[in-house]
């Protein structure tokens, strides 16, 4: 309990500003590496950085999506984007799906991901979110751990076959 | 080779009870034995008073990394085991049984090995593949009743330990304010990274390299070795307090230590990476045949202390000092672990007996020749497994230390009686 509230006094967690773009960038693109670990569908594209950068930029001005940044000193050190959907046929009709989530390994342990998540939802549920979703790999079972120990249970499954 | 073709391997099984006719065997096997089975059916413990298993253990390896040799896997180990075992009763009196074994992953692998226990008085798995060498261990000592120990893992670290030891001794620094540089992320040198912390040195004030350079949090690698290499993930959260990157020459400037355990030299350190150190520098090669880097080269950069893997160069640190010891003493007290407190106690009698002889820069540690170090080192794993409550058995340090010398002896009697009976006949010419 002391180490986090040492951690969490160091590390804030915030809406993401275009200053922090670039830094978050680079987690988003280590996340997506990390994803290519568990499936080769997951390459990376050679321009993921410039990709990263472009597309929470778009996020930062769009009402229906959320980047959080966990900060210590001026450094990023996590993130996380979610978007509202809309559902179109299923009750709740509106919800908040984290689409990327990342920290870095040296501040991981530490409750940072659950602060971020709690912090996420919130943010969500004002959005008109009225339940919340998480998409990663399905082999990635550090993931299935973190949201399974808090209540998430898993809702749709995307199966692939390559045809390359 | 002619000479394996000529003994046809280097170890049996030999008796240890009198048979004088045939008519024994009724004592030594049916009906005798009976009622020692029985007495043992009751309480399993009892095997290691009326078996073997009380000085019994198996080297055992799958083959995939063997010394030098790399995969070669488990028949072409078996020589390789075969003189481990040999090692392990000269210096230590101590029956090890060569068992390769065919496995396909690290699930059969555990369970192969775990299975064997009620035979054993210990494990010491060799020459297998890291990472996979680190989940194994680690899931055999949290399962299994009696020591199973890694010696590319603990054994190099142990010694490590014993040299560094004495080295900051010669050279007046304190463990816990000395700056240790690790080339190498193997076996070796993960177990050394933990084992020197354990003993009292900063992990954060320790640097580690491999070939991708100076290991950090931030590593671009970082995801990957969580999920391939959790113990070396691990290590790079832990060292590296001063954020330090690059490659070997960042990581030695200033250093006090260098532990090279990466691949053979002679030109992987470079001279003037070591110029960059401290003053009285300690520098460890370790890779075999070739170090990393002459010893010469070492200290014509400034080093004040040169050790390598390799008996021709003055300061060998070699496991083979270790792990008869650390086993005498653990088979001798029917030791459930090997803890790295044990290890630890057995690093610190190491370089106590090579200060005793005398310490200079060119004798850190003992030798192989030094055989009383064996039975000294096995009183004091003895002491520190019951101090430890990893006993089973209890003992004095003067018993101990008197029962392994007793033991080793014997082991070395019986060798030269059979040599000088010609029942060892000496090699073709």
């Amino acid at each position: 309990m002391r180490e986090h509230r040492e951690a969490m006094e160091e590390i804030s967690v915030r809406e993401a500003t275009r200053e922090d773009v670039e830094e978050a960038a680079n987690l988003v693109v280590r996340m997506k590496k990390l994803n290519n670990e568990f499936d080769p569908l997951f390459t990376v594209v050679d321009d993921a950085p410039e990709r990263a950068q472009s597309y929470l930029s778009k996020s930062l001005g769009s009402k229906s999506a959320l980047v959080l940044v966990a900060v210590k000193g001026k450094r990023v050190v996590g993130v996380l984007r979610a978007e509202v959907r809309e559902r179109n046929f299923y009750k709740p009709t509106v919800g908040g799906n984290i689409t990327d989530f990342y920290i870095l390994p040296e501040h991981r342990r530490k409750a940072l991901g659950n602060t971020m998540l709690e912090r996420a939802s919130k943010a969500l549920q004002k959005l008109g979110a009225q339940v919340v979703t998480a998409e990663f790999p399905a082999r990635n079972e550090i993931a299935v751990k973190f949201y399974s120990k808090r209540n998430f249970r898993a809702l749709t499954n995307i199966y692939a076959e390559s045809r390359e | 080779m002619r000479y394996s073709a000529f003994y046809g391997g280097k170890v049996a099984t030999t008796p240890k009870v009198p048979i004088r006719s045939l008519d024994d065997f009724s004592i030594w096997y049916t009906p005798g034995v009976a009622a020692v089975s029985k007495m043992i059916q009751r309480d399993v413990e009892l095997s290691f008073e009326y078996t073997n298993r009380w000085n019994s253990i198996a080297i055992i390896t799958d083959g995939s990394r063997v010394l030098g040799l790399g995969k070669i896997g488990p028949e072409a180990a078996l020589p390789v085991m075969e003189g481990k075992s040999l090692i392990y009763k000269y210096l230590g009196g101590v029956d090890a049984f060569p068992l390769p074994i065919r496995v396909a992953d690290v699930e059969k692998f555990v369970e192969t090995v775990s299975s064997l226990e009620p035979a054993l008085g210990g494990i010491n798995l060799e020459d297998t593949e890291s990472p996979k060498c680190f989940e194994i261990l680690e899931r055999l000592r949290g399962q299994m009743n009696i020591p199973v120990w890694h010696d590319d893992q603990q054994g190099t670290a142990g010694v490590i330990l014993a040299a560094i030891y004495n080295s900051l001794e010669l050279t007046e620094r304190e463990i816990g304010e000395t700056r240790i540089t690790l080339l190498g992320s193997g076996a070796a040198n993960i177990s050394a990274v933990r084992l020197l912390g354990e003993a009292g040195a900063d992990k954060k004030k320790m640097i580690v390299v491999d070939s991708k350079g100076i290991l950090h949090p931030e590593r671009e690698d970082m995801d990957q070795l969580l999920l391939r290499n959790r113990w070396k993930y691990e290590v790079a959260l832990a060292t590296n307090g001063g954020r330090v990157r690059g490659g070997l020459e960042e990581a030695l400037k200033g250093a006090d230590v260098l532990v090279a355990a990466a691949a053979p030299g002679p030109h992987l350190v470079k001279k003037r990476e070591v110029a960059g150190m401290a003053r009285r520098a300690i520098v460890f090669l370790l890779a075999n045949p070739v170090p990393e880097m002459w010893p010469s080269d070492a200290i014509a950069a400034g080093a004040e202390i040169v050790a390598t893997g390799r008996s021709d160069f003055p300061n060998q640190v070699n496991n083979s000092i270790l792990f008869p010891a650390i086993f005498r003493g653990a088979l001798d007290v029917r030791a459930r672990t090997i803890t790295d407190g044990m290890v630890i106690a057995t690093a610190r009698e190491i370089a106590r007996f090579a200060k005793d002889k005398g310490l200079t820069p060119k004798r850190i540690i003992p030798t192989m020749l030094d055989w009383e170090v064996y039975p000294r080192v096995a009183a004091t794993v003895g002491v520190k497994a019951q101090e430890e409550g990893e006993a089973r058995k209890r003992a004095s340090k003067l018993e101990l230390g008197r029962h392994a010398r007793e033991i080793i002896e014997r082991s070395r009697k019986t060798l030269r009686i059979l040599l000088e009976k010609r029942i060892i006949p000496p090699p073709p010419r």
